[in-house]
């Protein structure tokens, strides 16, 4: 369990003046589901779309991207490509979306198939319908012909899933899989994503801006914030000892059944222009506890062997 | 007359009917054109002196014209020709614009700078001028009349296609192919392409419906079909010179395209329905 599969080393991806994520360093260890947390347009997605390798070409990325011991970043399109679906595959915010409207729902797990396996279309159909029937679609060679919109949101969701473990990938990056779904087929895809890590090992990074999520599924989970790696830690560290301010603030502003009756908790601020981000740490012109010193960039520092944060301030109250 | 109660049906009828009416009709025209041979009571090119501008009677039902030849029989050769010149320059059209529109739009960049440019500059130019010129430089005739209006499609049906599969490629179930690791070739085939057809479909059904139009403009101009070949605009043309003594001789023509541009309207407003079901009002 402590092998890394996927290691982020100085990863920075600039659109432009925009810096989307700047300087993240980061491992994924072996079999374990990984947490991606931030609000919106903090850089989540854009690190998954770096890894997959599905960044528009006007992305400027340096760093390094290992993954299996490849630095992903040196490897051609087309090598890139043969990683896609199959060694390291994603599933989309939105399933609604990320289906073709025009092709049946079970060739779209076949064509994953045969785009990485030399298998005839039968065995490539017979495949998929096996596949559509363990991520949990009743009848599934009667599905295999639908079109997307037969399908409810959470049964499209579950074929994108298939998609995604087509070919038994080792990395399964999930981007907020079930933030278009509703509440109680949230829980299902949860559940299913937990299942298949727990039945075949698959590492699964799960970018979400819901801790609530994160709490019930993930085992580690890192905090991103305007592009920057604010905090890693095992989550339940994250949620009993959080160490960076902005952390704190998301926790603070989970929705809990005593504040439910008042207004919603809400953490003051916006995120800053990423054209133009504050200099050092990005946070610091939020951040309640700012020092002189924010304006450089802090370093990533475990406090503890599995807990790291980078913040001047809880470096402070560590020596202090 | 039956025909004016199909079209005050189908002007009334719901946008899925239109287009049920508009391929009706069209099915009939088309029989009608493949079977001109047998239908045709006459030889449309045998002239009668005695029947000069004689009016419609039992074996004559469209009447004569200025030599005598039966109206209708010309009617029905001259519309498999125009016909076939308007399918055909449509078909044209779209064999190498909707590859061209589709490389351009999934690719962009410098690839759709090169292939759209040169089309944006037949675009601008006068479309009647263009078929003017091209006529001169190969000569007056059906075949060429075919070309000009291909040639006046093109770039219009490669800017449909083209903005199509721009708007295509930037969605979400593409990028989805992409990280599914399809190659950039499958993706264009099986993803982009099938997404982006429907609006080229609807536009190729009307440009059809203007085919017959330009090249019965042609033909009256004397570029398209050359005599004695019928054709629906070298009759309006000669029809026109006798308007006052023998209407028949251009009202019938006249008909056979108006019909003609109503049916491909009808399917296209059906198609667009079908193809982009937001936004209609039913």
């Amino acid at each position: 369990m402590t092998d890394p599969l996927l290691q982020l080393a100085g990863l920075s991806v600039g659109f432009g003046d925009v810096s989307a994520v700047s300087d993240v360093s980061l491992d994924v260890r072996k079999g374990e589901i990984f947490a991606l947390v931030g609000e919106s347009g903090c850089g989540k997605t854009t690190l998954a779309l770096s890894v997959m390798g599905l960044l528009p070409g006007s992305a400027q990325v340096r760093g390094q991207i290992r993954f299996q011991g490849d630095d992903l970043l040196t490897l051609s399109e087309g090598a890139r490509r043969r990683l896609r679906g199959d060694r390291i595959s994603m599933v989309f915010q939105d399933p609604g979306t990320a289906l073709d409207p025009a092709f049946p729902v079970g060739e779209q797990v076949a064509e994953t198939i045969r785009a990485h396996r030399p298998v005839s279309r039968r065995e490539a159909r017979d495949r998929a319908i096996r596949l559509l029937a363990e991520v949990g679609i009743p009848s599934p060679a009667e599905r295999y012909a639908d079109p997307p919109h037969r399908l409810s949101g959470g049964m499209q969701q579950r074929v994108v899933i298939a998609t995604a473990l087509a070919n038994e990938p080792s990395l399964l990056i999930a981007d907020e899989p079930t933030t278009a779904l509703d509440v109680t087929i949230q829980a299902q895809i949860l559940g299913l994503i937990r299942d298949l890590r727990d039945r075949h090992g698959t590492t699964v990074i799960l970018i979400a801006h819901d801790l609530g999520v994160v709490a019930d599924l993930c085992d580690r989970a890192g905090v991103l914030y305007a592009g920057q790696l604010v905090e890693l830690a095992p989550v339940e560290r994250i949620f009993e000892s959080p160490r960076h301010p902005y952390t704190r603030a998301l926790l603070a502003a989970l929705p809990t059944a005593a504040a439910a009756r008042g207004a919603l908790p809400v953490a003051g601020g916006g995120v800053p222009d990423l054209a133009d981000p504050p200099p050092g740490c990005r946070y610091s012109p939020r951040c309640p506890v700012r020092m002189d010193v924010c304006v450089r960039v802090p370093a990533l520092v475990p406090s503890e062997p599995a807990h790291a944060t980078a913040c001047w301030y809880a470096q402070s109250e560590r020596m202090a | 007359m039956s025909t004016i109660a199909v079209i005050a049906g189908a002007v009334a009828a719901p946008r899925h009917r239109r287009a049920a009416v508009g391929a009706s009709i069209l099915a009939v025209l088309v029989v009608v054109a493949v079977l001109a041979p047998v239908l045709a009571p006459h030889d449309p090119n045998a002239i009668d002196a005695d029947r000069i501008l004689a009016g419609p009677d039992l074996s004559h039902p469209f009447g004569s014209d200025a030599l005598g030849r039966d109206v209708l029989s010309r009617v029905l050769f001259a519309y498999r020709e125009s016909l076939a010149v308007a399918v055909g320059s449509v078909l044209v059209a779209l064999a190498v614009g909707i590859p061209l529109g589709l490389l351009a739009g999934y690719l962009g960049g410098a690839v759709d700078s090169l292939v759209m440019r040169p089309l944006d500059l037949l675009l601008a130019l006068p479309a009647l001028l263009l078929a003017l010129s091209l006529i001169t430089i190969i000569g007056p005739g059906s075949g060429v009349a075919l070309l000009a209006i291909a040639v006046i499609y093109l770039p219009i049906l490669a800017r449909v296609v083209r903005s199509s599969a721009l708007a295509v490629s930037g969605e979400d179930y593409v990028a989805g192919a992409r990280a599914r690791g399809v190659s950039g070739f499958g993706v264009l085939l099986r993803h982009v392409t099938p997404n982006s057809l429907g609006p080229a479909v609807v536009q190729a059904s009307i440009l059809m419906g203007f085919a017959i139009q330009i090249e019965a403009a042609l033909s009256f101009l004397g570029l398209g079909a050359q005599p004695p070949t019928p054709s629906l605009g070298l009759m309006l043309a000669d029809g026109y010179q006798v308007l006052r003594q023998a209407p028949w001789a251009d009202i019938f023509p006249g008909l056979a395209i108006a019909v003609t541009v109503f049916a491909f309207m009808l399917i296209g407003d059906g198609l667009r329905a079908h193809f982009d079901p937001r936004g209609v009002t039913e």
